[in-house]
C-alpha cells in the first residue's frame, strides 16, 4: 500500500503497524518520535489531513489516502531537497529553542495546525492547543513564546 | 551542528599521536599541510572537586589521568571544527563551548562546527563523562587557551605569507588585517596557502579581557536547534544502519529476579522473528525481528523462568529509610546545651522515589563484526561512554576493538549516565551477524530504571528569647545514589556512613551557634541512583521548609529571618543574601496578597552556584495552584544568557513537577507507575510564568545544569503555609 507523506507517495510494507513505526523504521523519517506509545506525551504527533494526531495510536492502513505531514515536511525545499526557508513555526523555535528537542514534533506540528485555523491566537488559545504535549526539559514558557512569535512571522510572510 | 550521525562511512579525522609542546598544547602529529589540529591538555581541576579528589584517592574513580586532549580544533580550508568530549542532552553546552572558542579565535560562533567526539578519536572516555553540571565550567579556560593558541599559530603563518610582522596583524571575524592597510587574509586562505610545520607562539597568547567580549555573554542561537527542527538530528532511538534488525529481550518481572532458564517458546515461530538468542549464563534471552513491534511481541513470548526477586513495596522502602542513628557529619557547638533551653520546634520531612522520565526511552544500535575478536561499534545516547566501553569489553571480550559513538540525547537527567542498552544490542548483533537496534518501550523504561531514592529528615531546633536560632539537630536518611552505581564494597560504604551524592544540599548554610547532623544511608532492594542534582532537591526541601517553620515560630518574616542568619562575612553568605533579596524583589515580596494566596522563599547552593526561588500560590478555590515563580541565580559568568535561562526555567519546572506530581510507586517488587498516566509529570497547564534573573557575574562560569532545581519544592511548600494552608512536609505536596 501507499502513504502520501510530505507531498510524496511512499510504498510501505507493514500497513498493520502503528503509523509511528512505519514512518520511523520503514521509511527512516525519524523526526517523528516515540515517547509513551499510549497517546499521552505527544512526541509522535503528525498532521493527518491538517489535524494533529498521535501516530502511535493509528495504523498505517487506517490512514488511507489522507495526506500526512511530519517534521521533515515543513520547510520549503528546492528540487534537490535542500532547505530554502524554514516554516515560520520552525523559525520561531530557532529563536525560542527548546532544550533536548525530543518533543519538538508535537509542539511544532500542533502549532502549525493551530495557526492554520487561528492565525492570531491569544495566550489562552496557544496554551490550550499546546497543553496535550509534554516537555520534560520544562520549556513550557518558551513554547508559548515560540507559538506567539510563529503567528507574528506567519502574518509577516 | 553537533548531531552525531550514525554513519559508519564517516571518515575518522583522528589525530592519532599528540605532541605535547612546552606550553602544554597538543598538536596533532602529521598535521602539517593544509590543515591544523590543536588541542588543549587534560585538566581535571573542577567539578565537585572534593568528591572527585576523594574518589581518586580511594581508587574508585579513573585510575589515571589520561594523556590526551580535552578538546581539539580542526582547521581546514573548509572551516573550523571544534571537537568536544562533553555530551549534549539539552543543556546547550555545545553552543556555549562554541562561543568560548569563537571569542579567542575571533570568529562568529556560527562559523564553528561543533562535533561530538567518540571514543575512537583521541578522547579517553573518562573525559567524556558528562555529569555534575561541570561541562562549561571545566572547559572554559582550556578552550580559551587552545583557541588563542590556534589564532596565534594562524597569525604566524599569515604574517609570513603577507611578509609582515605578527604585531601588525589584527584578527576579526575570521580574517587577519594588516594594520593601517586594507590588506586582508581569511583563515581558510592562510591554511590553504600553508606549507610545512606550523610554528608555535613563543608564549601563551593573552586571553581577551572580559570587557572586550563579543561572543561570551551573548545569547547566540543554539548550534543544534536547526537540525532538531528539521528532523535531521540523530538521537539514540533514531540511529540506523543498512540491513539492521530490531532487537528486544526479556526483562525481569521483579527487582532482583535473575534468569534461571530460557527457551524460545512461541517466540521462534512468530511473524518476522529472525533469530532467538539465549545465553542463560549471561542472564540474557532476546530476539531479533524485522520490525520493532514484532521484536517486542516475540520477547514477551519467550519461555523464561526467573528467580523470585524482591517483593518489596513503597511503604517498606520508606520505612527502611528512617532517620535516626547514623554517622555524625557535623558537630558545631553544644547541641545538648542549645536544645535544653529556648522554644523547641520539631518536624519531619519525606520525599518519595522519582523517575527521570526523559522523553526518549533508552536505546542503542550495535554492529559487531564476525569472529571472537570482531570489532564492536555502538551508537548510544549516553552520558558515560566509558561505562559503555567497559561494559562491552566485559560482556563481549577484552580483546575486541570497541568504539562508542554518542548520539544526541532526548533528555537524561542522570539516567543515561548509568544505564544503556549497548551490551544487549551488541549481544544480538554478534549472534545474528547484522546490526541490531534495541529500543525500550516506555513501560519497560520506567520499570527497569534506577530511581531517585526516598529521603527522610527529622529536624529539631531551638529558638532563643531574641527569636534567633540557638541550634539545630538534623537527622537525615536516604537511599544510596553514588554507591548504588559505583563499585565499592558494601563494608567500605557502611564504614563511611554517607553517600557522596546524598551530601549535596545536606548542610544548613546559616549561622548556627550549635549544629549537629547525623546521617544515615541505606542500600535498598531496588535500584537507586543519580537524578538531577542528586541529594540537592530532597535535602533542600527539608532544610528550607524547616527554616520557615523556625521563622514562623519566631514570628518573623521568612526572608528577614534567613538574612538575619546569614550575617557572616563569607563570600557564600554574601551571595546567598544577594539572590534571596533579588528573588524577593522580583516577586514583590513586601506587597500584600489577597486571602488564599501566598508567597514562599527558599535558597540553596551547589557546584559554586547559588539560587533563590520565590513561589506564589493560590489556594482560594481549595486546590493548590502555583501562579508564578521568581528565580535569582548567581552562577558566576554567564556564557549564554538565553541558554542559561532555559536551564533555569527547565530546572524550576522539573522541581515543580516533583513538588506537585511525581511519585514512583512500587508494589510486589515491581514499578506500578509505568507510563505517563500513572507516573504524571508536569504539563503546560500547571506551569506558571517562570521569571529568571542572573546576578553576580564573575571571571568564570559555575554549574547551571542542576543547582536551580534545589529550592523549588521548599519555596512552594512555604508559599502554601503563607497562603493560610497547612504545613506540608512530604512530596508531592497535597492539600
Amino acid at each position: 500500500m501507499q502513504l502520501l507523506i510530505n507531498g510524496r507517495h511512499h510504498e510501505i510494507e507493514h500497513g498493520d503497524e502503528p503509523l509511528l513505526w512505519v514512518l520511523r523504521d520503514e521509511l527512516g523519517l525519524t523526526g517523528t518520535r516515540y515517547g509513551c506509545g499510549v497517546g499521552i506525551c505527544g512526541c509522535c504527533t503528525v498532521l493527518l489531513a491538517g489535524r494533529p494526531v498521535r501516530s502511535c495510536q493509528i495504523t498505517a492502513a487506517e490512514v488511507g489516502d489522507r495526506p500526512i505531514v511530519t517534521l521533515e515536511g515543513l520547510a520549503e525545499r528546492d528540487a534537490d531537497g535542500e532547505v530554502v526557508a524554514l516554516h515560520p513555526v520552525q523559525q520561531a523555535f530557532v529563536e525560542n529553542p527548546l532544550q533536548c528537542g525530543w518533543c519538538l514534533p508535537g509542539h511544532v506540528l500542533t502549532a502549525v495546525a493551530l495557526l492554520a485555523r487561528d492565525p492570531a491566537p491569544d495566550e489562552a488559545a496557544i496554551a490550550e492547543a499546546a497543553k496535550p504535549n509534554l516537555c520534560r526539559c520544562g520549556g513550557y514558557n518558551t513554547i508559548k513564546a515560540a507559538v506567539a512569535r510563529a503567528a507574528e512571522l506567519a502574518r509577516e510572510s | 551542528m553537533s548531531a552525531a550521525k550514525a554513519d559508519p562511512s564517516d571518515p575518522v579525522g583522528r589525530p592519532r599521536r599528540w605532541r605535547v609542546t612546552r606550553r602544554r598544547l597538543l598538536i596533532g602529529a602529521g598535521a602539517t599541510f593544509g590543515s591544523l589540529l590543536v588541542g588543549a591538555p587534560i585538566v581535571v581541576e573542577y567539578g565537585r572537586p572534593t568528591l572527585v579528589q576523594w574518589m581518586l584517592e580511594r581508587g574508585t574513580g579513573p585510575t589515571e589521568i589520561p594523556e590526551s586532549s580535552l578538546v581539539w580544533f580542526e582547521l581546514t580550508r573548509d572551516g573550523i571544527t571544534l571537537h568536544v568530549p562533553k555530551i549534549e542532552m539539552g543543556q546547550g553546552i555545545h553552543t556555549a563551548l562554541a562561543q568560548i572558542a569563537a571569542e579567542e579565535l575571533r570568529v562568529q560562533p556560527s562559523r564553528l562546527t561543533v562535533v561530538q567526539a567518540d571514543t575512537a578519536r583521541g578522547f579517553p572516555a573518562a573525559t567524556m563523562f558528562t555529569f555534575g553540571s561541570t561541562s562549561v565550567a571545566s572547559l572554559y579556560t582550556p578552550i580559551r587557551e587552545a583557541a588563542a593558541a590556534v589564532r596565534a599559530m594562524l597569525a604566524l603563518a599569515a604574517a609570513g605569507q603577507l611578509g609582515v610582522e605578527t604585531q601588525q596583524l589584527t584578527a576579526a571575524d575570521g580574517t587577519f588585517q594588516v594594520a593601517g592597510t586594507d590588506r586582508r587574509i581569511a583563515y581558510p586562505d592562510v591554511i590553504a596557502a600553508h606549507h610545512g610545520p606550523w610554528q608555535e607562539p613563543e608564549e601563551q597568547p593573552a586571553l581577551r579581557p572580559a570587557g572586550e567580549f563579543t561572543s561570551i555573554g551573548r545569547s547566540v542561537p543554539r548550534v543544534d536547534i536547526r537540525a532538531k527542527l528539521l528532523g535531521e538530528a540523530t538521537y539514540g532511538y533514531d540511529a540506523r544502519l543498512p540491513g539492521m534488525g530490531y532487537g528486544a529481550f526479556a526483562v525481569p518481572p521483579r527487582f532482583g529476579a535473575e534468569l534461571q532458564s530460557a527457551e524460545p517458546g512461541d517466540a521462534a515461530g512468530m511473524p518476522g522473528v529472525q533469530q532467538v538468542v539465549i545465553d542463560v549464563e549471561a542472564g540474557f534471552a532476546g530476539v531479533v525481528a524485522d520490525t520493532r513491534t514484532r521484536a517486542w511481541a516475540a520477547a514477551r513470548a519467550l519461555k523464561v523462568d526467573w528467580s523470585d526477586g524482591t517483593r518489596v513495596d513503597t511503604g517498606a522502602l520508606e520505612r527502611q529509610v528512617t532517620a535516626g542513628d547514623g554517622v555524625v557529619l557535623r558537630r558545631d557547638g553544644s547541641i545538648r546545651d542549645a536544645l535544653s533551653r529556648g522554644r523547641i520546634v520539631e518536624a519531619e520531612y519525606r520525599t518519595p522515589m522519582a523517575a527521570h522520565a526523559h522523553l526518549e526511552p533508552l536505546a542503542a544500535l550495535a554492529r559487531v563484526e564476525p569472529g571472537a575478536v570482531g570489532k564492536v561499534e555502538v551508537w548510544v545516547p549516553t552520558q558515560s561512554p566509558e561505562s559503555v566501553l567497559e561494559d562491552l569489553h566485559a560482556a563481549l571480550g577484552e580483546d575486541r576493538e570497541v568504539v562508542v559513538h554518542v548520539t544526541q540525547l532526548g533528555g537524561s537527567f542522570g539516567r543515561k549516565g548509568g544505564q544503556h542498552l549497548a551490551v544487549e544490542a551488541a549481544r544480538l548483533s554478534a549472534a545474528t551477524g547484522r546490526p541490531v537496534h534495541v529500543g525500550w518501550t516506555r513501560d519497560t523504561d520506567l520499570r527497569q530504571a534506577f530511581y531517585r531514592p526516598p529521603t527522610h529528615t527529622t529536624m529539631r531546633g531551638s529558638i532563643g528569647s531574641d527569636g534567633m536560632i540557638r541550634g539545630v539537630e538534623q537527622r537525615s536518611a536516604a537511599g544510596d545514589i553514588i554507591w548504588a552505581v559505583a563499585g565499592l564494597p558494601e563494608p567500605v560504604r557502611s564504614l563511611l556512613g554517607f553517600d557522596p551524592g546524598g551530601l549535596l544540599g545536606l548542610f544548613l548554610p546559616y549561622d548556627l551557634p550549635a549544629y549537629r547532623l547525623v546521617n544515615r544511608r541505606e542500600q535498598l532492594p531496588v535500584p537507586t541512583g543519580p537524578w538531577r542534582g542528586l541529594g540537592l532537591m530532597p535535602n533542600t526541601f527539608a532544610l528550607e521548609s524547616f527554616l520557615d517553620e523556625l521563622a514562623e515560630a519566631a514570628g518573623t518574616d521568612p526572608l528577614t529571618y534567613r538574612l538575619a542568619h546569614l550575617r557572616q562575612a563569607g563570600e557564600q553568605q554574601e551571595r546567598l543574601r544577594t539572590v534571596l533579596r533579588t528573588a524577593a524583589q522580583m516577586a514583590g515580596w513586601s506587597e500584600s496578597l489577597p486571602a488564599g494566596r501566598g508567597r514562599g522563599i527558599a535558597c540553596s547552593g551547589d557546584v559554586g552556584t547559588v539560587v533563590a526561588v520565590v513561589a506564589e500560590v493560590d489556594l482560594s478555590d481549595g486546590r493548590l495552584r502555583v501562579t508564578g515563580l521568581d528565580v535569582a541565580v548567581d552562577c558566576g559568568l554567564v556564557v549564554n544568557p538565553a541558554g542559561a535561562k532555559l536551564q533555569a526555567q527547565g530546572s524550576v519546572v522539573m522541581g515543580l513537577s516533583s513538588a506537585l506530581r511525581e511519585e514512583l510507586r512500587i508494589h510486589d517488587g515491581q514499578v506500578v507507575s509505568d507510563n505517563f498516566d500513572s507516573y504524571q509529570i508536569l504539563g503546560m497547564a500547571d506551569t506558571p510564568p517562570v521569571r529568571v534573573n542572573f546576578v553576580g557575574g564573575g571571571e568564570v562560569p559555575f554549574g547551571m545544569g542542576e543547582p536551580v532545581v534545589g529550592p523549588v519544592p521548599a519555596a512552594v511548600a512555604n508559599a502554601v503555609r503563607a497562603a493560610g494552608g497547612p504545613r506540608l512536609r512530604s512530596l508531592p505536596l497535597r492539600l
